[in-house]
């Protein structure tokens, strides 16, 4: 049997799927025709039927038997043959096609539906769903056009445009998808550089992998139509994969450094202009007081003045008194009388100064105007009270009692 | 009588089984007068041929795959790649094929794969790795195909199409590219950040510029507002100062003395003849000394 020489077994004619279905009577699924050797080991089974019923017949009785014997026979061969003829009905479902062959020679395709064809051995329907829309995929590592090296998983579907093509064309064209998939998309992705393909390229290569394809596939006349071409995963291999994400890490640190100093200088400037406006302020502050004090002290001594020219010694004698009594009132004192007698005295300075380290030396609570002695406010003990010294430059001072 | 009919039968039978054979869609046939080529490609159908004397040889029609499973080429710079390959081929002279391969498909492949491995080789060497992998794929194809059809010819057999399947790098050449692509990133990586810190710090001196222009901004207008403070008080103080000196300095030097001198902490050694004692000493008040008049 040449048809059925190594290599050429995938579409031997005869051996379709549905070899056994030929009892069935065409209902159902019997579509394909019957396996030839069942074919044959029936035949003789029948045949072995006929002779052996034919011998018996004769070695029991001459010609009486004969009559039952014929019709049985009759019977037998008219069930056979219906049989035979009802084997050529087949029903192609929704979303296929029957193609029919006589002796091998194509026909004509039946559409879905029921459809009867001459029984085996004269026509044979082949039916195919082609509709159905069929998916490969594929993953693998390709090299890219710049020689790195990319981990692409892809999927095709695809699906038959034409059967006769596809059942006459090419020998087993599903697997001639999968060649043509692979070598379209080695081919894209080699044409491309690796930045391009995980990037936007993306889509495009896909694209294009598909118009490849189908341009290989008509050159076959495979009678394949590639629906769709995605490119599910693009992504580097796994041993580069921890730099790669590293690199969009960076991406994110650029922006986060930009950030994180734009944060800062929002931080700084407004800090810096509110220093500014309080340097302002408090100059202004200074100014005011100043010359606030200073009318005050002018306008107090200007009056003081004026008393003054006109009782000069006595004013002059009652403030130096006052004066001094202010000064040693408060303070320790020790009275020599060094000019009478030049003996050496021993003065216990330390028992003297004992505990003078712990007065007088708490800070106001006014920020100090700065230093600069021709301004200072000269009279601190103002009429008013120790609360005319405020802003002295010494605090011990306005500690000091008042003149009157 | 029943037996003649089924002797008859089953005798007709097999001289129609005989003498008949049917040509598919698919098949290429070549009928055979013993042994001798009589009639090539009938078309499809049923066809007769005597009995015993005649016999068919089928043949596929369609396009086969040739698979040239992978294997090493070395590129012009002797570079290895690994390339496999695979070539869509069909009989095209049934005749020529069956008298060159005895219409053994294996035979015919290896032969022909033997031709596209020797044109693969070569056309590999004409190109660089680079050329190979991006530019040059399907000149090489198409070129290998051309070397190859002289043969195919000769086999009967029409080349459709030589296609590469996939080209792969050898594992140490990829653990190489691997490097590279890591050190690439490093690169950009490196970039990036170097881009952002550079940003980051220009972003920064700017603010502190800024800063130090506002402070010293106010500093200097602060300065202004206090000297011309400082300068109205001056004058104020001045000029109502101005009207008597010398009391002014009497005055100023008691408010210092009490100012600097008065408190707990201060310790007076005292001698009973100085002008504040005057009285202390004697109730007629003999001065030792003037006022101190300064």
């Amino acid at each position: 049997m040449p048809w059925n020489e190594p290599g050429n077994n995938n579409r031997d004619p005869w051996s379709g799927g549905g070899g056994g279905q030929r009892g069935s009577g065409g209902g159902g699924g019997g579509n394909q025709p019957p396996d030839l050797e069942e074919m044959m080991r029936k035949l003789s089974r029948q045949l072995n039927g006929i002779f052996g019923g034919g011998g018996s017949g004769g070695g029991s009785g001459s010609g009486g038997m004969g009559r039952g014997a014929q019709a049985l026979v009759s019977l037998g061969l008219i069930i056979a043959v219906v049989i035979w003829l009802a084997s050529g009905f087949h029903i192609i479902s929704e979303g296929e096609r029957g193609v029919v062959l006589r002796f091998g020679e194509f026909q004509q395709v039946n559409n879905p539906g029921p459809g009867w064809h001459l029984p085996y051995p004269i026509e044979r329907v082949e039916i195919e769903n082609v509709d159905n829309v069929r998916t490969l995929s594929h993953r693998a590592l390709i090299v890219t056009g710049d020689e790195n090296i990319i981990d692409v998983d892809i999927a095709v579907q695809y699906r038959i445009l034409d059967l006769v093509d596809y059942l006459f064309n090419v020998r087993d064209p599903d697997t001639t998808v999968n060649q043509v998939m692979e070598s379209a998309i080695r081919e894209r992705i080699g044409k491309n550089n690796l930045d391009f393909i995980l990037g936007e390229g993306r889509g495009e290569i896909a694209s294009s992998a598909r118009v490849v394809m189908q341009e290989n596939l008509d050159a076959y006349g495979a009678g394949i139509i590639v629906t769709a071409v995605s490119m599910e995963q693009a992504q580097p291999p796994e041993p580069v994969q921890g730099a790669f994400a590293d690199a969009i890490r960076a991406r994110e640190d650029e922006v986060r450094f930009r950030n994180e100093a734009e944060a800062y200088a929002n931080g700084v400037i407004p800090r810096a202009r509110g220093q500014a406006a309080r340097v302002i302020e408090e100059a202004e502050g200074y100014r005011d007081q100043v010359v606030a004090r200073a009318e005050g002290d002018a306008s107090r001594f200007d009056q003081l003045l004026a008393e003054y020219q006109q009782v000069p010694d006595v004013t002059r004698d009652r403030l130096y008194l006052e004066a001094v009594e202010a000064v040693l009132e408060g303070s320790q004192k020790l009275m020599l009388d060094v000019g009478s007698s030049n003996n050496l005295m021993m003065l216990p300075l330390d028992q003297l100064f004992e505990g003078t380290s712990s007065t007088g030396n708490s800070s106001s609570d006014t920020p100090t105007p700065r230093p600069l002695d021709t301004s200072r406010s000269v009279f601190s003990n103002s009429g008013s009270g120790t609360s005319g010294a405020q802003g002295d430059r010494n605090p011990a001072a306005q500690r000091s009692r008042e003149v009157r | 009588m029943l037996r003649i009919a089924g002797i008859a039968v089953i005798v007709l039978g097999i001289v129609v089984a005989l003498s008949t054979y049917t040509v598919d869609e698919r098949d290429r046939v070549i009928k055979f007068a013993l042994g001798e080529i009589r009639e090539v490609d009938p078309s499809p159908g049923l066809h007769f041929k005597f009995p015993l004397i005649q016999n068919v040889e089928k043949f596929d029609a369609r396009i086969m795959t040739l698979n040239i499973p992978p294997d090493r080429f070395l590129t012009s710079e002797a570079k290895n790649i690994i390339v496999d390959f695979y070539a869509k081929w069909r009989i095209d002279d049934v005749g020529q094929f069956y008298r060159a391969t005895r219409g053994d498909e294996r035979l015919a492949e290896e032969r022909l794969a033997q031709i596209l491995r020797d044109g693969m080789r070569n056309e590999f060497a004409r190109f660089e790795l680079q050329d190979v992998v991006s530019g040059e794929r399907l000149t090489i194809m198409g070129a290998v195909r051309q070397t190859a059809l002289e043969t195919a010819k000769e086999l009967g057999i029409d080349l459709v199409d030589v296609r590469i399947r996939r080209m792969d790098l050898p594992e140490e050449v990829s653990e190489s590219v691997y490097e590279r692509m890591r050190a690439e990133r490093q690169r950009v990586a490196q970039d990036f950040r170097a881009r952002g810190q550079e940003e980051a710090e220009r972003i920064r001196s700017r603010a502190d510029r800024e800063r130090t222009v506002i402070l010293a901004n106010a500093y200097r207008d602060s300065e202004e507002i206090r000297g011309a403070g400082d300068a109205i008080a001056t004058e104020t103080l001045g000029r109502s100062f101005g009207e008597d000196q010398e009391f002014f300095r009497f005055y100023r030097s008691l408010i210092a003395y009490r100012n600097s001198m008065s408190g707990e902490n201060s310790t007076f050694i005292l001698e009973p003849n100085s002008q504040f004692f005057q009285y202390f000493n004697a109730p007629g008040g003999e001065r030792p000394a003037p006022l101190p008049a300064r």
